[in-house]
């Protein structure tokens, strides 16, 4: 779109200057801010626009979109969002007709808004680097990192790259932590990281019992994006199908495993059965107990 | 030829009497100096909150994510803009032999821009939780700002445009000095600039405009900022000020205009350099880097030609406060700009990539280079638009040695720690919590230099405040260029011309 109305506007521009410099007496001035408009453009040209034209950068070109990220029919994602369920994955071609495919659901897509109004991305890149010491880095048991595609961003409006790591990078952070762990590093992060410096935000929580925060909408819609991280993110491995090769995702499901354990350990509980029967805080507890609340701010 | 035989030779005619009123550079200037202690104070708080995370703790709108933002564009078009815009009401009137087009209708932008900014902090720190995209921040660095506050800036740009273009239109001097190129150059890459930067994503389809072209116009737009909107802004600031206050014609006027086209055509390549290693294509990035390095022609035009115009008048450095900050704002704008070039090279970007060391670079551009400028110009501009001798001559000592100092502490401990943390990252047996726990001391260190700087800004508020409303009689007559009020000798532009 821009490819067009750029020059446009340019030509446009240059005829009003022109008509102008004809009821002026003093040309120099004028002439020289023509001059400067024209080498602009010139550099502007090549800089914004010729990259644009990669064929990865947009959705209805992308080539294998579906292994870097999730996708979603527009149809689907408002159906389900008045249903209040999860819309199906799509599957097909891509190259559909221009705007009836999403990256995100309505709820990720409102996440996305919180985790922008929060300036999540000051603190926190959304790339990881063809570096060897940043892919051992983000790199957990045999799962080894895919670096950033740009097939990875398609959907995303706006983007959240970053330019700074005050925190680790996010975007493998999809599906290594429970719900849990996030909501109550949300609210106090110093709970669950000694030493952390990140903010605390209490505002996403309704705190009027200060033992028990629950989560508002908006940290529930946070968490719900920021599980979608780097989770759709699908490596291809030689090994699968007897040695032919396949995709997978790039979290093994054995380092999940254990990420989502060491979470879990972290995350501050009340357990009701111990104690006496009074119930204490315990560091992490039984998750699959209805019983046992979480404690975002807890203080163990 | 000497600057005497110069001076004896310039023709009487030429220093006519033009009483200049000056309104809409006061009006500019007060708004600037509002806001660069406001948001000095926001950022000295940003730094604070490093050291003491829980320091207001639960109040939304101060977390330091909402005020980093807030303090970046605020320093930027709350602070640069409007004292740049304020040093070319001055300027531009003195150099063309004529009266500001319109006075009136420079206090009406002033009223404007300043508004825009006000929505600008309103609505990135937030306090009322939004996400509506009229009223809350666009998310990307550098263009936060809301739609409604983006076009009170377009509004006052456009009016200042048209305020400055009819007076150049009207000049009775037919030579142009270099500064009026520079200020023809910050007005026209402006209004491109920001125009870019801040409305395609509203303008076009959403889908058309998503991720890495997004990115690549954020760059684009958020290295543009710097280069082609303050850069230009303080570089017409030097040029003019520098032989005014030195009292010493430029080095050379041809120079002048090899760094003026190079800074055109060459900034504007430049925005991917800060995605070196990223998603988007190695040919990109590879044309980034080299397009950094050639940024070294029209920066090492720009310091010759200031080094070469106060040669032989070092002496006066001792004494006079605008050139004291003029050199070191040379020197920092040569530092910034090699230190830029080097960071773009793969093998240097991959380790400072992403740590404190760019936050020390980029305050160096942006207070080191620009802002030392800027004050140059309020310190030289000041008295004259007053008529009336500054306040205290030990107090702007005082704020430059704070300034400098506490830049060298703040600057330095972001440098050495930047770069320990990047080599840190690159061990995978560290944990990342330990790698920011290596840096708490040097976040210190640069809270203390912080405190350093924004002291200094309260005395530079202080010391112009005082001077504006002192009641001194004024002293002389600010004419044209050809007459100053004060110790310097009069100058006319034909004495700012080259001596090579």
């Amino acid at each position: 779109m821009l490819v067009y109305v750029i020059p446009i506007l340019f030509v446009v521009l240059v005829g009003i200057l022109l008509l102008i410099l004809k009821q002026v007496p003093e040309k120099s001035a004028m002439l020289t801010g023509i001059g400067i408009g024209m080498t602009f453009i010139i550099g502007l040209t090549f800089t914004m626009l010729i990259p644009s034209f990669n064929e990865n950068w947009s959705q209805n070109t992308a080539k294998d979109a579906s292994r870097y990220h999730a996708i979603y029919l527009r149809s689907d994602v408002e159906k389900a969002d008045k249903d209040g369920t999860t819309p199906p994955l799509y599957k097909g071609d891509t190259n559909v007709e221009f705007g009836k495919l999403v990256g995100y659901t309505a709820q990720q897509e409102r996440g996305r808004r919180v985790y922008q109004r929060e300036g999540c991305m000051y603190c926190h890149s959304q790339q990881i680097r063809p570096l060897k010491g940043e892919i051992a880095r983000y790199s957990i048991g045999t799962s080894v990192v895919p670096v950033a595609d740009e097939r990875e961003y398609i959907w995303d409006q706006p983007h959240f790259l970053g330019t700074r790591r005050i925190g680790p990078d996010l975007s493998r952070e999809g599906g290594k932590y429970s719900d849990d762990w996030h909501y109550s590093h949300f609210y106090y992060p110093r709970q669950m990281v000694n030493g952390s410096i990140m903010p605390a935000f209490t505002w996403l929580f309704d705190d009027t019992d200060k033992n028990i925060p629950v989560p508002k909408q908006d940290a529930r819609d946070l968490v719900s994006y920021v599980q979608t991280l780097g989770f759709y993110r699908q490596v291809y491995d030689q090994s699968l199908n007897g040695g032919k090769g396949g995709w997978r995702p790039w979290l093994k499901p054995q380092d999940q495993q254990y990420t989502q354990n060491v979470g879990e350990s972290q995350v501050l509980r009340i357990d009701p059965n111990i104690n006496g029967g009074k119930g204490a805080q315990i560091r992490g507890g039984d998750k699959l107990s209805p019983t046992n609340k979480v404690i975002p701010g807890g203080t163990l | 030829m000497a600057v005497q035989q110069i001076m004896r030779m310039q023709p009487a005619a030429e220093t006519e009497k033009l009483q200049h009123e000056d309104l809409a550079a006061k009006w500019a200037l007060w708004s600037g100096v509002g806001y660069i202690v406001f948001f000095g104070v926001l950022g000295l708080l940003a730094s604070i909150k490093f050291l003491i995370p829980d320091l207001f703790n639960g109040v939304n709108y101060l977390s330091w994510p909402r005020i980093r933002p807030v303090h970046v564009q605020g320093m930027i078009f709350g602070w640069a803009l409007p004292v740049f815009m304020a040093m070319f009401y001055y300027m531009v009137p003195r150099l063309c032999g004529t009266k500001l087009w319109n006075e009136k209708l420079g206090i009406a932008t002033t009223l404007v821009w300043s508004t825009g900014v006000a929505l600008m902090v309103l609505g990135v720190l937030n306090p009322m939780d939004t996400t509506n995209p009229l009223w809350s921040t666009k998310g990307k660095e550098y263009e936060e700002w809301p739609i409604v506050s983006s076009g009170f800036l377009m509004a006052a740009w456009i009016m200042l445009t048209v305020n400055i273009w009819s007076t150049f239109v009207r000049r009775t001097y037919k030579q142009m000095y270099v500064a009026l190129w520079y200020i023809m150059g910050c007005l026209m890459w402006t209004s491109f600039v920001y125009v870019i930067g801040n409305w395609p994503s509203q303008l076009f389809p959403a889908n058309s405009f998503m991720g890495l072209n997004d990115a690549n116009v954020n760059w684009f737009y958020g290295h543009s900022v710097v280069g082609l909107i303050a850069t230009p802004a303080a570089l017409a600031t030097a040029y003019y000020f520098l032989p005014k206050s030195a009292n010493a014609p430029l080095y050379s006027h041809k120079l002048s205009l090899i760094g003026f086209w190079t800074l055109g055509s060459i900034y504007i390549w430049n925005g991917a350099h800060h995605m070196i290693y990223g998603p988007i294509p190695y040919w990109l990035q590879t044309v980034a880097t080299i397009f950094s390095f050639l940024l070294f022609v029209p920066v090492l035009s720009a310091v010759t030609n200031f080094f070469g115009t106060i040669r032989g008048e070092w002496h006066q450095l001792r004494s006079n406060v605008p050139l004291k900050f003029i050199v070191a704002g040379t020197v920092f704008y040569l530092l910034v700009s090699t230190q830029g070039s080097f960071q773009a090279l793969r093998s240097l970007n991959a380790v400072t990539h992403f740590t404190d060391w760019v936050i020390g670079h980029s305050h160096m551009a942006m207070f080191g280079f620009v802002t030392f400028f800027a004050f140059a110009g309020c310190y030289y501009a000041v008295p004259r638009m007053y008529k009336r001798p500054l306040y205290s001559e030990g107090m702007a000592d005082w704020h430059f040695w704070l300034s400098f100092i506490g830049f060298i502490l703040f600057s330095t401990a972001l440098w050495i720690g930047g770069f320990n943390q990047g080599m840190e990252w690159n061990n995978p047996n560290l944990t990342f919590i330990s790698t920011v726990n290596d840096m708490k001391p040097f976040w210190h260190v640069r809270a203390g230099g912080a405190a350093l700087m924004v002291i200094g800004l309260f005395i530079f508020a202080w010391n112009l405040f005082k001077t504006a409303t002192a009641s001194t009689p004024t002293v002389g007559s600010d004419g044209g260029d050809g007459i100053d009020a004060l110790d310097i000798p009069s100058r006319t532009p034909s004495s700012l011309l080259s001596r090579v």
